[in-house]
C-alpha cells in the first residue's frame, strides 16, 4: 500500500537548537496513529512542518499519489490537499456562531469569489447539521462559539476538522482538559474518522493514548525513538530511559 | 664758465633729490602736468616715483587723489588736499599735514579718470601690501584675490618677502600662485604654478583653473586649424538640433526660421477681409491651415519664406559645432585641465566622506529619536505614536529651562536629566493610566497613544504658542571641525553622535548587564515564562515605557539644540522612527543601530542624487521602506525561532 | 437571496429609510425648493459629511472586520478627489480659455488652446506643460475611470506587496502609513504635475453647468453623495454578512486558523482591502467638488489617523457605527473648530474652544478606546439585545 504522506530526513533548526533531527514518518491513507514524546521532542514543530507553517532546513515532505512535494506549498495550499490541523489550544471564531465556524470549515471552494457568491444549500446545511450531531453540538449551532465551555470547543474544532473532509487529519492534544466521558466520545470521534482517512494524534495522555488502541509513534529530540503497539513501544527501555530518566531528573 | 654752473646746479639738483626730494611735493611738482592731468598712460611715471619713493605719507596721498580730493593751487603750481569743515574750505599740507585756510584762493580740482583711479587703486595696493598693519595688509590680499589681474603679480610678489606674518605669507604665496597661473610671462611658469595648485580644493582655486579652462562656444563648416580646440560638440547629444540651428542663425550663417507665433503675427499683419492668402480666416484654427496660407504670403514675397525641417537639419548638419579655450595655449590648458582633473577627484572622495559624516549625524538623530520607542516596541509589543510628542517635551523643557538659567552650558546640564525625569514620570504615567489597559491590542494602543499625541500637540500649542522656539547651544558647541575646503561638521552634531554613542553604550550595558536588563530581555523574548518565574511584567514595562520614554526626552533636548522647538516638531521625527525601528527589526538595540544608520545614509544618498528635491528624496526613501520590508519583513536583525513565528 | 440578505439584516433596511427621509427632508427644506430653512453652505456641509461617512464605512470594513488597521484610505479618498478634480479644473479652465480666446481675430490652434490652458492651470508652479498624468484629464469618462481605478490598482499592488510579505498588525499600520506620507510628499512637490501645494481649486464649478445656481448643484451632489453612501452600505452589508463576513472576520480573530482551513487569507485581505479603497476613492470623488479645493494636506497621514478615530469613536465592526461616528465628530469637529461652542470662562482662564478642542478630542478618544472600545454604537446593543 502507498504511503499518503512521508516524511524523509527532516531537520529544523531555531536558533542553534535543533528542533528536529533527521526525522521519518511515514502514513498510511487509513490509519490512526499517536504520536507520544516528552516536551521538546518536536511534536508541534513536525506538525508544523507538514502543514507549511515552518520551512524545514533540509529533507522533503512527500504527499499523497502523485507525490507532491508539500514543502514550496502555502499553508493554505496544504489545507486544501486534505490537511487538517487541530492546535492544541482550542482555536476556534469565538465571535461567530457555531454554525458559521462549521460552515467555514465545511469543503466548499476556497477562492474569494465563490465565497462572495456562495449561496446556502441544503446539502451543505444538512452536512453542517450532521457534523454537529456526530460531535453532539447539533443544539447549540446558533450559541456563539465564545460561549461554549472548553470541551465543546475541543469538539468542535474537531468538527470543523471533520468538516473539511480532510484526508490527513493531525490533532494535538484533543483530550486536553476533558472529563472522562467527553473523552471516551473523543475516542469514539477520531477511531471513527480513522475509518475512512489518516488521522494523527499528538498525546501526553497515556491513558488516552491506550483507548485509542494504535500504533505509537516515540518522538524524542526531534527524531523517532520507537514505533509500534503501545505495549511494544512502552517496554522499549530507550524509550523507558527517556521517559524516566527525564522525570528523574 | 656756465658749464661749471651747469655742474653745480645739477650736483645741487642732484643733492636736493637725495636730500630735499624726500618731500613728496617735490616729487609730485616734478610731474605737476601729470598729476594735475593725469591720464592713463602718463600717471605709471608719477606712480612709480611715488612707490620708489617709499614715503610713508604717499600712501595717504594716492588715497586721496583716488577719491577725487587733491587740488592744485593755480599761484604757485602746488598740490594740496583739500578738506571742507563747517562750510570752509581747508587744505592740508600733503608732507607736513598742517592746515592752511584755503581763503579765496584760485585751486584747481584734480579729477583722474576711471582709468586713472584703477591705476592708482593698483598702487595703493602695492602699498597696502606692506602697510605695517596687518589688518590693511589682509584687506590688500582680499582685494586682490576678488578681483585678480595681471598687474598685481609683481608687487605681490614683491611684497611676500617681506611679510612677517606666516599665515598672511602662506596666503599670499597661494594668491601669487594663482595669478602666476592666470597671468604668468611665459607657458612654463604657468604650467609649474597650475601643477603647484593641483592638490587645493579651495573654491577659488577651481575658479581660476576653470577661468584658465573658459571656452567660447564657436561654429563654422570645417573645424579650425589653428586655435586651441576644447571640444566637438555632438548634435543631440551636447547639444540639441533646435539650439545648434539658434546659433547658426545668431552667426548669420542660417536664416532664421518662422516661429508659430512669427507666422500668427504674419497672418494678423496681412488678413484681407474674410481670408489670408486665400484661406479663410475661419479655417485658420489648426497649424496645417495657418502654414497654408503663410506660404502663399510668402509666395507673394510679403512675409520671408518658412524654413523647412529638412533645411535646417542640411544647415545643421553641414556645420561644426565646437568649443574652443580662451586660452591660446593648449599646453596650458591641458596642464590645467590635468590639474582639476584631479583637484575634482578629490573634491568628489571629500564629498563623499562629507556626506558620508552627514548620513552619520543624521542616523544618530534617527537613532536617538528611534532607540526610546523601539524599547518599548520591542518589550511590551505597543508602537507608542505619543513618542513624538515625547521628543517635543523634551526639547520644550529645555526651552524653559533656558529661561531661568542663563548660562547655555549649566542650563543644558541641567535640561538633560531634567528632560529624561519629566519625560520618565509622564511614560510611566501613561504607561499606567492607559498602557497597562490595553495589552494584546496593539491597534488600540497604536490609537489611543495617538489620541494623547494630539492632545499634548495641542496642548503644547496652547501653552509655548505657534511659533519656535530658540533652544540655544552653548558656545563650545558652535562652529564646526573643519578638514578641508570640503569636509566640515559642526560641533552640534559631533555632540550629537557622542550622545548617541553614549547611550547605545548605556542602554546596552543596562540591558546585558543589570538585572532590570536581564528582566527586560526575559519579558521581551517570552512574558509568560517570565511572569512565571517571579518576574513583574508590570513592574517591567513600566520600567521600561518610562526608559523609553526618557530617552525621548533627552533625544528631545539633543534634537531642539539644531532645529527649532515646535509643538510639531515630535511629529516631524514619529514616522521616521517608526521607520528605524521597523526597518531595523523589532527587539534589539543594534537592529534600531542599523534601522537607524541605513536610513540616515540612504536618506542622505537620495538627497545627494537628487540634491534639489529634499521631499522626492523622503518620497523614494519611503517607497525604498516598503519595498525593503518585502524582503525582510522583520528588518535588518530579526529574532528567530519559536518565539518569533507567532 | 437579496431578500433573505435584506431581511437577516434589519439594521440596513433601517439605515436606509433613514438616509432616504434625511435626503428628502434635507432637499426640501433646502433653497431649491425655496424654503430655504438650510442654507446651501450647510447643505454642502451635510453632503460632504455623508462622504465621509462612506470613507468611514470604508474604514470599518477593513478595520472593524477584517482587522487590518489601514492608515492610507484617507489617501485613496485624496486620489479619488485628485482624478475627478483634474476634469473638473480642465474642463473649466477649457472653458474660460476658450472664451477668451473666441475673441481673438484668428481662430486658435489645438496646441494655442492647451498651451493657454497648461498657463492657466500650471502658472503657479511656473510651468505651463502638461503632466503625462493629465493626458485625459479632458476626459471625463476616463477620470472618472481613473477615480475608481487609481486608488484600486494602488491598493491592490500594496496589499499584495504587503500581505504577500505576511506583514500585520502595528507594522502594516506603520506601513501604510508610509504609504500615505510617500503620497503626499509626492503630491506637495511643484513637478509632481498636480501643482504642488496649491493643489486643485475652483472643483465647486460644475462645467457645462455654469448658469446652474450653487444651490441647485449642491443639492445635486447632496443626493447622490446619499444614494452613494446608501449603495455602499447595502454592498459592504452584504459583503461582511454572508459567508464572505464569516471569513473576514475570521482573519480578523486568528489569520492563522483561517490560513489552515484552507482559505488564502492574503486574497481576502486584498479583496477587502481594495474595494474599500475604491469605495473611499468614490467618496472622495463626491467629497471635493462640495468642498471646492483639494491639496496635499487633506492626504497627509494624520488625516487617515482621524479616519480611525471617527470609526473607533462610532463605534467598530457594525457599519452604522461608522456612520455615526463621522457625522458626529466631523460635525462636532467644524462645530468646536468654527467657534459654534461657547467659550468657558473659568474666572483665571477662559477655554477657547478653538484651541482646546483638540486636547478634548484626544482626550476622549483615550476614554472611548479604555472605556467604550464599542463606541457610540455599542449604545444600540443596551436598547436592542439580540436574543441568544
Amino acid at each position: 500500500m502507498s504511503m499518503l504522506l512521508e516524511v524523509n530526513g527532516v531537520s529544523v533548526t531555531f536558533d542553534g537548537f535543533r528542533a528536529i533531527n533527521n526525522l521519518s514518518i511515514n502514513f498510511a491513507p487509513t490509519e490512526l496513529r499517536a504520536i507520544i514524546g516528552p516536551n521538546g521532542a518536536g511534536k508541534t514543530t513536525f506538525m508544523d512542518i507538514v502543514t507549511g507553517k515552518t520551512k524545514p532546513d533540509e529533507g522533503t515532505v512527500i504527499w499523497g499519489e502523485r507525490n507532491i512535494s508539500l514543502l514550496g506549498m502555502s499553508e493554505s495550499q496544504i489545507a486544501r490537499e486534505g490537511i487538517g490541523r487541530k492546535f492544541q489550544k482550542p482555536t476556534v471564531f469565538e465571535a461567530q456562531t457555531v454554525r458559521q465556524n462549521l460552515a467555514m470549515a465545511l469543503k466548499t471552494p476556497r477562492g474569494p469569489f465563490s465565497v462572495l457568491m456562495h449561496k446556502k444549500t441544503k446539502a451543505n446545511g444538512a452536512r453542517i447539521e450532521a457534523v454537529a450531531e456526530q460531535i453532539g453540538l447539533a443544539d447549540s449551532l446558533t450559541r456563539s462559539a465564545g460561549e461554549l465551555s472548553h470541551g465543546q470547543k475541543q469538539w468542535l474544532e474537531i468538527g470543523m476538522l471533520l468538516a473539511q473532509e480532510p484526508r490527513l487529519m493531525l490533532v494535538d492534544e484533543p483530550a486536553a482538559g476533558m472529563t472522562p466521558e467527553e473523552r471516551e466520545k473523543t475516542t469514539d470521534i477520531l477511531r471513527e474518522a480513522a475509518k475512512t482517512r489518516a488521522v494523527v494524534v499528538v498525546e501526553h495522555d497515556m491513558e488516552f493514548v491506550r483507548r485509542l488502541n494504535c500504533k505509537v509513534t516515540v518522538l524524542h529530540e526531534g527524531s523517532v525513538l520507537a514505533e509500534g503497539s503501545l505495549d511494544h513501544v512502552t517496554s522499549d527501555q530507550t524509550v523507558i530511559d527517556v521517559y524516566l530518566g527525564r522525570s528523574h531528573a | 664758465m656756465f658749464r661749471l654752473f651747469s655742474l653745480a646746479v645739477s650736483f645741487w639738483l642732484l643733492l636736493s633729490s637725495s636730500l630735499f626730494a624726500q618731500s613728496l611735493q617735490d616729487i609730485l611738482q616734478t610731474h605737476a602736468a601729470e598729476v594735475a592731468k593725469p591720464s592713463r598712460s602718463s600717471v605709471s611715471v608719477v606712480l612709480d616715483d611715488l612707490v620708489a619713493s617709499g614715503l610713508p605719507q604717499a600712501l595717504p596721498f594716492l588715497e586721496a587723489w583716488r577719491d577725487r580730493e587733491i587740488v592744485q593751487r593755480e599761484s604757485d603750481g602746488l598740490f594740496f588736499r583739500s578738506t571742507e569743515t563747517a562750510g570752509e574750505v581747508q587744505l592740508l599740507d600733503l608732507d607736513s599735514g598742517e592746515m592752511i585756510a584755503a581763503g579765496d584762493q584760485d585751486l584747481q580740482k584734480v579729477r583722474p579718470n576711471g582709468g586713472v583711479r584703477r591705476a592708482i587703486g593698483d598702487a595703493l595696493v602695492q602699498f597696502q601690501l606692506s602697510d605695517p598693519d596687518i589688518i590693511k595688509r589682509q584687506a590688500a590680499v582680499d582685494a586682490i584675490a576678488r578681483s585678480m589681474d595681471a598687474s598685481q603679480l609683481g608687487p605681490l610678489q614683491a611684497s611676500v618677502a617681506g611679510e612677517t606674518d606666516a599665515n598672511l605669507k602662506r596666503v599670499k604665496q597661494r594668491l601669487a600662485g594663482m595669478l602666476v597661473a592666470t597671468f604668468g610671462e611665459t607657458p612654463q611658469d604657468r604650467i609649474a604654478a597650475i601643477e603647484e595648485l593641483s592638490g587645493d580644493l579651495s573654491v577659488d582655486t577651481r575658479a581660476v583653473l576653470n577661468t584658465i579652462l573658459a571656452t567660447n562656444s564657436a561654429v563654422s563648416e570645417t573645424l579650425p586649424e589653428e586655435g586651441n580646440l576644447a571640444k566637438v560638440l555632438t548634435i543631440g547629444e551636447d547639444i540639441s538640433p533646435e539650439d545648434a540651428y539658434s546659433r547658426l542663425v545668431a552667426e548669420n550663417l542660417a536664416p532664421a526660421p518662422v516661429s508659430k507665433v512669427a507666422i500668427r503675427d504674419a497672418l494678423l499683419a496681412h488678413m484681407d477681409g474674410g481670408s489670408v492668402g486665400g484661406v479663410p480666416v475661419s479655417e485658420l484654427g489648426s497649424d496645417v491651415t495657418r502654414a497654408r496660407a503663410y506660404d502663399r504670403l510668402a509666395e507673394d514675397g510679403l512675409v520671408p519664406p518658412r524654413v523647412s525641417e529638412a533645411a535646417r537639419t542640411e544647415a545643421v548638419a553641414a556645420h561644426k559645432f565646437y568649443l574652443e579655450y580662451v586660452e591660446s595655449d593648449p599646453s596650458v590648458t591641458d596642464a590645467a585641465r590635468a590639474a582639476l582633473n584631479g583637484i575634482e577627484t578629490s573634491v568628489a572622495l571629500s564629498q563623499t566622506v562629507d556626506l558620508g559624516l552627514d548620513a552619520l549625524s543624521l542616523a544618530s538623530i534617527y537613532f536617538l529619536a528611534a532607540i526610546g520607542l523601539a524599547i518599548t516596541f520591542g518589550v511590551m509589543g505597543v508602537i507608542n505614536m505619543a513618542h513624538g510628542e515625547f521628543i517635543m517635551m523634551g526639547a520644550y523643557t529645555g526651552y524653559v529651562v533656558q529661561q531661568f538659567v542663563p548660562d547655555y552650558t549649566v542650563s543644558i546640564i541641567i535640561a538633560l536629566p531634567l528632560a529624561f525625569a519629566i519625560t520618565f514620570a509622564a511614560g510611566v504615567a501613561m504607561e499606567r493610566l492607559v498602557i497597562r489597559h490595553l495589552y494584546h491590542r496593539p491597534l488600540e494602543t497604536l490609537l489611543a497613544t495617538f489620541g494623547i499625541s494630539i492632545a499634548l500637540q495641542q496642548l503644547a500649542k496652547n501653552i509655548f504658542g505657534t511659533q519656535a522656539r530658540p533652544l540655544t547651544s552653548p558656545e563650545w558647541l558652535d562652529g564646526a571641525l573643519v578638514f578641508n575646503d570640503v569636509i566640515a561638521i559642526s560641533y552640534i552634531r559631533i555632540a550629537i553622535f557622542v550622545l548617541a554613542l553614549l547611550f547605545l553604550m548605556v542602554i546596552l550595558f543596562v540591558l546585558k548587564r543589570t538585572r532590570l536588563g536581564l528582566e527586560v530581555r526575559a519579558v521581551t523574548q517570552n512574558p509568560g515564562m517570565a511572569a512565571s518565574m517571579g518576574i513583574n511584567p508590570d513592574r517591567i514595562n513600566m520600567m521600561t515605557f518610562g526608559l523609553g520614554s526618557g530617552i525621548a526626552g533627552i533625544a528631545g533636548v539633543a534634537i531642539g539644540l539644531y532645529a527649532k522647538v515646535t509643538s510639531e516638531m515630535g511629529a516631524d521625527y514619529i514616522v521616521q522612527s517608526f521607520m528605524t525601528v521597523v526597518v531595523g527589526g523589532v527587539g534589539n538595540v543594534w537592529g534600531t543601530l542599523a534601522g537607524a544608520s541605513l536610513i540616515g545614509f540612504l536618506q542622505k544618498g537620495i538627497e545627494w542624487l537628487n540634491p534639489s528635491n529634499t521631499l522626492a528624496a523622503q518620497t523614494y526613501m519611503i517607497l525604498f521602506i516598503i519595498l525593503f520590508i518585502q524582503f525582510r519583513p522583520k528588518g535588518i536583525v530579526a529574532l528567530k525561532g519559536r518565539a518569533a513565528a507567532d | 437571496m437579496r431578500k433573505t440578505f435584506l431581511s437577516q439584516n434589519p439594521s440596513v433596511l433601517i439605515f436606509i429609510a433613514l438616509l432616504a427621509v434625511f435626503t428628502i427632508v434635507v432637499t426640501l427644506l433646502s433653497e431649491v425648493t425655496g424654503v430655504g430653512l438650510i442654507s446651501t453652505s450647510f447643505v454642502k456641509t451635510l453632503g460632504k459629511t455623508l462622504c465621509l461617512s462612506l470613507v468611514a464605512i470604508a474604514m470599518d470594513v477593513v478595520w472593524g472586520y477584517c482587522g487590518i488597521l489601514s492608515l492610507g484610505h484617507f489617501a485613496f479618498f485624496g486620489i479619488g478627489g485628485y482624478a475627478i478634480g483634474m476634469w473638473l479644473m480642465y474642463a473649466r479652465t477649457e472653458g474660460i480659455v476658450m472664451t477668451s480666446l473666441a475673441s481673438q481675430p484668428l481662430p486658435p490652434t489645438p496646441a494655442e488652446i492647451s498651451d493657454a490652458i497648461g498657463n492657466q492651470i500650471f502658472g503657479v508652479v511656473g510651468s505651463s506643460e502638461f503632466p503625462l498624468i493629465w493626458a485625459f484629464a479632458d476626459n471625463l469618462f476616463v477620470q472618472l475611470l481613473m477615480v475608481v481605478l487609481v486608488p484600486g490598482l494602488l491598493a491592490l499592488v500594496f496589499g499584495w506587496l504587503a500581505f504577500r510579505s505576511r506583514v500585520t498588525g502595528v507594522y502594516l499600520s506603520i506601513l501604510t502609513q508610509a504609504m500615505t506620507l510617500a503620497l503626499a510628499l509626492y503630491l506637495f512637490q511643484n513637478d509632481s504635475g498636480l501643482r504642488g501645494n496649491n493643489g486643485l481649486s475652483g472643483l465647486q464649478n460644475i462645467p457645462g453647468f455654469e448658469e446652474t445656481s450653487q444651490a441647485k448643484v449642491s443639492i445635486a451632489f447632496f443626493i447622490a453623495s446619499a444614494f452613494a453612501l446608501g449603495a455602499a452600505y447595502i454592498g459592504f452589508a452584504w459583503i461582511v454578512s454572508g459567508k464572505m463576513g464569516s471569513i473576514v472576520q475570521g482573519i480578523r480573530d486568528n489569520e492563522a486558523r483561517v490560513r489552515f482551513l484552507g482559505y488564502h487569507v492574503e486574497s481576502y485581505k486584498l479583496f477587502i482591502f481594495t474595494t474599500t479603497a475604491v469605495a473611499a476613492g468614490i467618496a472622495g470623488a463626491l467629497y471635493y467638488p462640495q468642498a471646492g479645493i483639494i491639496n496635499p494636506g487633506e492626504v497627509a497621514p494624520i488625516a487617515s489617523i482621524y479616519l480611525a478615530v471617527w470609526v473607533a469613536i462610532g463605534g467598530r465592526g457594525r457599519l452604522y457605527g461608522a456612520v455615526i461616528g463621522a457625522v458626529f465628530v466631523s460635525l462636532l469637529s467644524s462645530w468646536f473648530t468654527g467657534g459654534g461652542a461657547p467659550n468657558v470662562n473659568l474666572g483665571f482662564y477662559t477655554i477657547q474652544w478653538t484651541d482646546w478642542w483638540l486636547v478634548l478630542l484626544g482626550m476622549s478618544f483615550v476614554a472611548v478606546t479604555l472605556y467604550f472600545p464599542k463606541g457610540i454604537g455599542g449604545l444600540f446593543d443596551y436598547l436592542v439585545r439580540k436574543p441568544s
